[in-house]
């Protein structure tokens, strides 16, 4: 292996100068995925631009809505309490990807800027409208999350750009989110698919949901719903976007079209379960077989949407029933 | 292309020269003769050399050697107590049984370690946590939960 | 037996300290001065015509020492089984874990790119990676030599007569089953030191289970390179996991051994995690076809079973695991009446290897699955089928295995009783419960003319003793528990036993880890050899203290008469008269046992073992109807090991076992797609991590075997025998979709459940 320098500039300027100045230059954050690629032999850089000392990417900003660099770990998001609670799905993908020291040194930039259809961290961000922020050589400027991904692989940034930070708007007591990864293991797995869903509800009269204990039992997901719906639980917003089931981590636009403006119930769900299904094209690989995706994304639709809306129901518990999700 | 590098090793401030592209696992292993930290794949995948660096549990195999620079590093052979005997986790590891063939314990003691560091009272869930990214093939793991319990409740 | 003071007690690992404070040295970890780095050249296609080779490139590299070929080796070397394997090959390759060249170099870094500058040309030919493809007439041969790609190993049991037990049999079921091929995933990866001295003496450090076999084959190797009559040193390194993958010798060691002599410096090969999983050989995959009957009392009468095994291309032990796999076939139960072929089939995919079990689970898991199937045919509960039929002490079973001490009806029962088996069978909601029994070797198993283990002790002028033994130490504990046995008889503490293991030049001869033997067979080895020096000492003691040695014993370090308290002499005092004494001498006692068990006749039968293990697992599971997967709520191992030696490492074989079973059962499985490696990386092969680990109680049922060291029998292997079968059964009692195919994957389960409701 012919070796590399490696670069550790201080700020994003100069990390861009550096990149724009240096022969075979690449960007490297926690290094997670650019160390693996190097092993591999399926990279071969002569200089690394390490994004890991730049303090300006590194923070985590709660002010009207959420910022985050695209240097700061999966597991210093894991750890943001603010960010458990509003922006759940983001909390969902982050704890769990990968292990405990991938999580330590992972980025979300790195996540994200890879651009791999099974990236935790994109459906999550997707459902939450997230725009990049791009600091180039010409300047900065701002992407919807839903333009960045191109294809596998490939991202909308463009020559010796870094994506500076993560924004998503701030959401109410109304909207909750979650993100469903499905794996043959428990931890240190890529997902079969992933689905991510936000919704914002609103109750008949603005009472209280009476049904909320249901939640803590293992009944059924459509006994819950038909409870929901005599109840009149509506879904005034929704996001829903799926990972592994297209070339790059797409969204779910008709689905979620058909479930805004609706008052939940069993045979809602599963139509919503079926229109996302249509909206992707699953393929077979090692890691699962397109069928089975296709099914799942029925079954995980289903199951994200009423995690998400149990997070607006009962915001403070923890107890989740097992069999549900 | 040699580079010098100054950093925290197992307490000590050290000083090394390094080629930017190594690991810090083959500076550990094949320059500094640490090979208390293993390797199990070199991918990240199974956790046989993890290290603490800044009180965190991480991959050396994935490190890149150059940003040691101005950090502390502690590895297996660093968490022994200063009268030369082991750590409580290290003795409940071996009076737990927690340990087989041996090849993945280094790794596991550390993410342990890290864990304990932050948290002395762990729940059996931040346990599992905390090792997840750490393959053991001989023990199915109970025993080695036992003994992270044991070392937590002996504090 | 009940004042026992170190057997039976939980003792920690005598290794477990230097493993936990990172100094135990591992192949991995070891330098020898001036030692070269070796890497080696596989083939691009599973099958390919070799057209062209240069490695000039590769030589010209600065700091390469060697690049070797097949031309550098002798042409008629053969390794394995059946000498099938040329360590490096010529003409053409049969399967990608073909080795074609090799490199020595001064650092793993210049090896690595000179074997990439290696020019290979190919002829890419069609290959064939079905074994039911292979047999067929005209079927292309994997070895042009060969006339068929049937393996000219005839697996043929029959015991009875099957044909006229079906006829009268009430009800028989019959099905097919089949498993995948599956690895050990040890953490340390392969590898070895290869080295000569100046007169051609070969030291070879490595990581193997068989020292004293593998010396054999690295001596045959020195004679075919033309180093007759020189002697080799096997030394084992701190083993990072074995489950039988270091029970043969492979092409690499061979080929490091070839380094070695052509650079005359030592030559270190070290697999990376990719070479661990495409270049070792996994568990035998099967394909079975079973019939089992019984009468209307719900008594078995007969068991037939076919086999295709796919050999891959070359022929290790993967091949002769049907002869173990008999075992289960015919003495699983009382079941009079027995017939089983298995053919093991060339392809040109990766062949197989022992792995922790020997075929055992991959029979098991079709005979108690179809279990299930006959109990439900013939509406018995099936944990009374099992206990009807369950084998007794005293029996005499088809194939001749004579039963002695046998707690399998006792860990059925623990089972039931445990798991609730009556509250909770067939209650629906999508849970369920299943079970499986298993019979294993318990004592030795002979399958070379010896099963022998010697064992030398030495006594110090402290009382201190070092045991030298054949037995490795693989992880399992076998140090410990010599030093255990040793410490026992001696009435010492364990911490002066000193256990030396990994050395053929000092330690005698064993036949290897294999066969959940060692502490049957290397512990009775320790026991004979410390009573025979435990006799000696006594008679110097006994003269010392002018006393009848009969009336002597050894407590504590200090010998004792048992009619006289007063008359005591410390252990040193008199081992030291031993030698300090005009005429003296050294006192040490070597002990060989080779436990009194039978080689199979032609037949394949005769008493494999003196005694055998046995077990039942019990588990309950929850079925998630919508996405398929399978959760696993309860698991009972319960497990009769004659005398738990130590208990705490006995639970951690359970635990072990266990878990590589739930892999086995529930997502462990090599993907193999036209003979090449789909998922040869520790993040797409499912090996459990430690949140995959369900609630497991151990059961440890005590049924004390005569012949067992402190009526201890084997653990090794069953903790993983019985798992595959006991979850397909639960999944079956959950949802009523039975996967007769490993492992049981979310999709197998939900494609079940919707055919099954589209038939309903």
């Amino acid at each position: 292996m012919t070796g590399y320098e490696y670069y550790k500039p201080k700020t994003i300027e100069e990390a861009i100068k550096l990149m724009g100045s240096l022969e075979g230059a690449r960007y490297i954050a926690g290094g997670t995925d650019v160390m693996v690629l190097l092993r591999q032999k399926k990279i071969a850089p002569r200089c690394m631009i390490s994004l890991r000392n730049i303090a300006d990417l590194t923070r985590i900003d709660i002010k009207d809505g959420l910022r985050v660099g695209s240097a700061v770990t999966h597991s210093a998001i894991e750890e943001n309490e603010h960010i458990k609670k509003r922006y759940s799905a983001l909390n969902d993908a982050t704890t769990h990807l990968g292990s405990r020291q991938i999580r330590n040194v992972a980025t979300i930039g790195g996540n994200i800027c890879n651009a791999a259809p099974s990236a935790d961290t994109a459906c999550p961000l997707l459902v939450l409208d997230a725009r990049a922020i791009i600091a180039g050589p010409k300047g900065a400027r701002e992407v919807d999350l839903d333009d960045f991904f191109l294809g596998p692989g490939s991202t909308a940034l463009e020559k010796d750009e870094i994506v500076k930070e993560f924004v998503m708007p701030p959401f109410d007591e109304n909207t909750g989110s979650a993100y469903i990864k499905h794996t043959r293991r428990q931890a240190m797995d890529l997902p079969i698919l992933g689905v991510a869903a936000r919704i914002t509800i609103s109750v008949k009269d603005e009472s209280e949901v009476r049904c909320r204990d249901m939640f803590c039992t293992i009944d059924s997901i459509s006994n819950i719903l038909s409870r929901l719906k005599e109840e009149g639980l509506k879904c005034e917003d929704a996001r829903i976007a799926m990972g592994v089931v297209a070339p790059r981590p797409i969204r779910a636009k008709k689905a979620e079209a058909a479930l805004k403006g609706k008052i939940v119930s069993p045979e809602l769900f599963e139509e919503i379960g079926n229109i996302a299904a249509g909206e992707a094209q699953p393929r077979d690989s090692i890691r699962g077989e397109a069928w089975y995706r296709s099914e799942m994304i029925r079954v995980l639709t289903k199951r994200a949407l009423i995690k998400a809306i149990d997070r607006v129901i009962r915001p403070d518990e923890a107890i989740y029933p097992e069999r549900l999700w | 292309m040699k580079k010098e590098l100054t950093f925290t090793l197992n307490g000590e401030a050290i000083t090394a020269e390094v080629d930017p592209k190594w690991t810090l696992l083959y500076l550990l292993r094949e320059v500094l003769d640490l090979t208390g930290t293993k390797e199990g794949c070199g991918y990240g995948e199974c956790g046989a050399c993890t290290v603490i660096i800044d009180g965190r549990a991480v991959n050396s195999c994935l490190f890149p050697v150059m940003e040691a620079e101005g950090r502390s590093i502690t590895t297996i052979e660093g968490i022994g107590l200063k009268d030369g005997s082991m750590h409580p986790l290290q003795t409940a590891f071996i009076d737990e049984g927690a340990v087989q063939c041996g090849f993945c314990t280094p790794g596991m003691i550390m993410s342990a370690k890290a864990l304990l560091d932050a948290n002395d009272k762990p729940t059996e869930e931040e346990i599992k946590d905390a090792i997840e990214g750490n393959l053991c093939r001989c023990t199915g793991y109970v025993k080695i939960l036992d003994a992270i319990k044991s070392a937590a409740g002996g504090r | 037996m009940n004042n026992l003071t170190t057997v039976g007690k939980k003792i920690p690992k005598r290794d477990a300290p230097p493993k936990a404070t990172g100094s135990a040295i591992y192949i991995q970890d070891l330098k020898v001065p001036g030692m070269l780095y070796g890497k080696i050249l596989y083939s691009k296609y599973p099958h390919a015509r070799i057209k062209g080779l240069d490695t000039s490139r590769a030589e010209k590299l600065p700091g390469v020492r060697a690049v070797v070929t097949a031309s550098d080796m002798p042409a008629n070397f053969r390794i394995g089984v059946m000498k099938d394997n040329p360590p490096l090959k010529a003409g053409k390759v049969l399967s990608i874990r073909d080795e074609i060249a090799a490199v020595a170099a001064i650092s793993a870094e210049i090896a690595e790119e000179a074997v990439s500058l290696i020019d290979v040309e190919y002829e890419e030919l069609p290959g064939i990676f079905d074994p039911l493809e292979a047999m067929k007439e005209g079927a292309p041969l994997v070895h042009e030599e060969a006339k068929s790609n049937v393996l000219k190993m005839p697996w043929k049991l029959v015991c009875g007569d099957v044909e006229a037990a079906k006829k009268e049999s009430a009800y028989i079921v019959e099905d097919t089953f089949s498993t995948p091929w599956v690895t050990h995933c040890c953490l340390g990866t392969s590898g070895c030191v290869a080295q000569f001295d100046t007169n051609n003496n070969l030291t070879m450090y490595s990581n193997t289970q068989i020292p004293s076999l593998a010396q054999n084959d690295y001596i045959d190797a020195l004679s075919a390179l033309g180093l007759k009559n020189r002697r080799v040193r096997v030394v084992q390194c701190v083993i990072g996991g074995g489950f039988g993958s270091k029970l043969d010798t492979y092409a690499y060691e061979y080929i490091a051994i070839l380094l070695a002599m052509r650079t005359r410096k030592p030559v270190k090969i070290i697999f990376s995690r990719e070479e661990e999983f495409f270049a070792t050989s996994p568990r035998q995959c099967t394909i079975t076809k079973i019939s089992q009957g019984c009468d209307k009392e719900g008594r078995l009468t007969f068991r037939e079973m076919e086999m295709i095994l796919d050999n891959g291309a070359y022929t290790s032990w993967g091949a002769t695991t049907p002869s173990v796999m008999m075992l289960p076939i015919s003495s699983l139960y009382k079941v009079p009446n027995i017939k089983y072929i298995a053919k093991c089939v060339y392809t040109n995919n990766t062949y197989s290897q022992a792995m922790r079990g020997y075929g055992n689970p991959q029979a098991t898991f079709a005979i108690e699955s179809s279990l299930d199937q006959l109990a439900e045919k013939a509406g018995i509960d099936p944990y009374e089928l099992r206990l009807k039929n369950a084998n007794e002490p005293g029996e005499i079973t088809p194939q001749r295995f004579k039963i002695t001490s046998c707690g399998m009806k006792e860990c059925i029962d623990e089972v039931v009783k445990r798991l609730d088996w009556k509250g909770k069978k067939g209650k629906g909601g999508n849970r369920g419960v299943g079970m499986a029994s298993l019979i294993h070797v318990g004592g030795g198993a002979r399958v070379y003319k010896s099963d022998g283990c010697g064992t030398i002790i030495k006594m110090d002028d402290f009382g201190k003793v070092d045991v030298f033994t054949g037995a490795s130490e693989i992880g399992q504990g076998s140090d410990t528990i010599i030093a255990q046995i040793v410490a026992e008889v001696l009435g010492i503490s364990i911490d002066d036993v000193n256990v030396i293991n990994n050395d053929t030049d000092i330690c005698p001869w064993d036949v290897g880890v294999h066969a959940s033997r060692t502490t049957f067979v290397a512990g009775n080895a320790a026991l004979g050899a410390a009573k025979k020096i435990k006799e000696q000492v006594l008679e110097v003691a006994a003269k010392l203290l002018e006393e009848d040695p009969a009336s002597l014993d050894i407590k504590n370090g200090v010998v004792f008469s048992v009619k006289n308290s007063e008359k005591t002499t410390p252990l040193g005092k008199a081992l030291r008269k031993v030698h300090y004494t005009l005429g003296g001498k050294m006192l040490m006692a070597e002990y060989f046992y080779d436990p009194a068990n039978e080689n199979f006749d032609k037949e394949f039968k005769g008493n494999l073992s003196v005694s055998y293990a046995y077990g039942a697992h019990g588990v309950e599971v929850e079925v998630d109807k919508e996405t398929g997967q399978v959760k696993i709520l309860n698991y009972i191992a319960a497990h009769d090991v004659g005398k738990a030696i130590n208990p705490l490492l006995l639970e951690g074989q359970i635990y072990g076992g266990g878990l590589q079973g739930i892999g086995y059962a529930l997502g462990e499985k090599m993907i193999y797609e036209k003979g090449y490696l789909k998922n040869g990386n520790f993040l797409d092969y499912k090996m459990p991590t430690v949140k995959d680990v369900p609630y497991v109680q151990p059961v440890i049922v005590e049924s004390d075997e005569k012949d067992g060291p402190f009526g201890a029998k084997g653990i090794g292997e069953p903790g993983l025998v019985p798992t595959a079968p006991a979850i397909a059964n639960a999944v079956y009692d959950a949802v009523g979709v039975r996967i007769k195919d490993l492992p049981i994957t979310p999709e197998k389960v939900l494609k079940a459940l919707k055919e099954k409701e589209k038939g309903a």
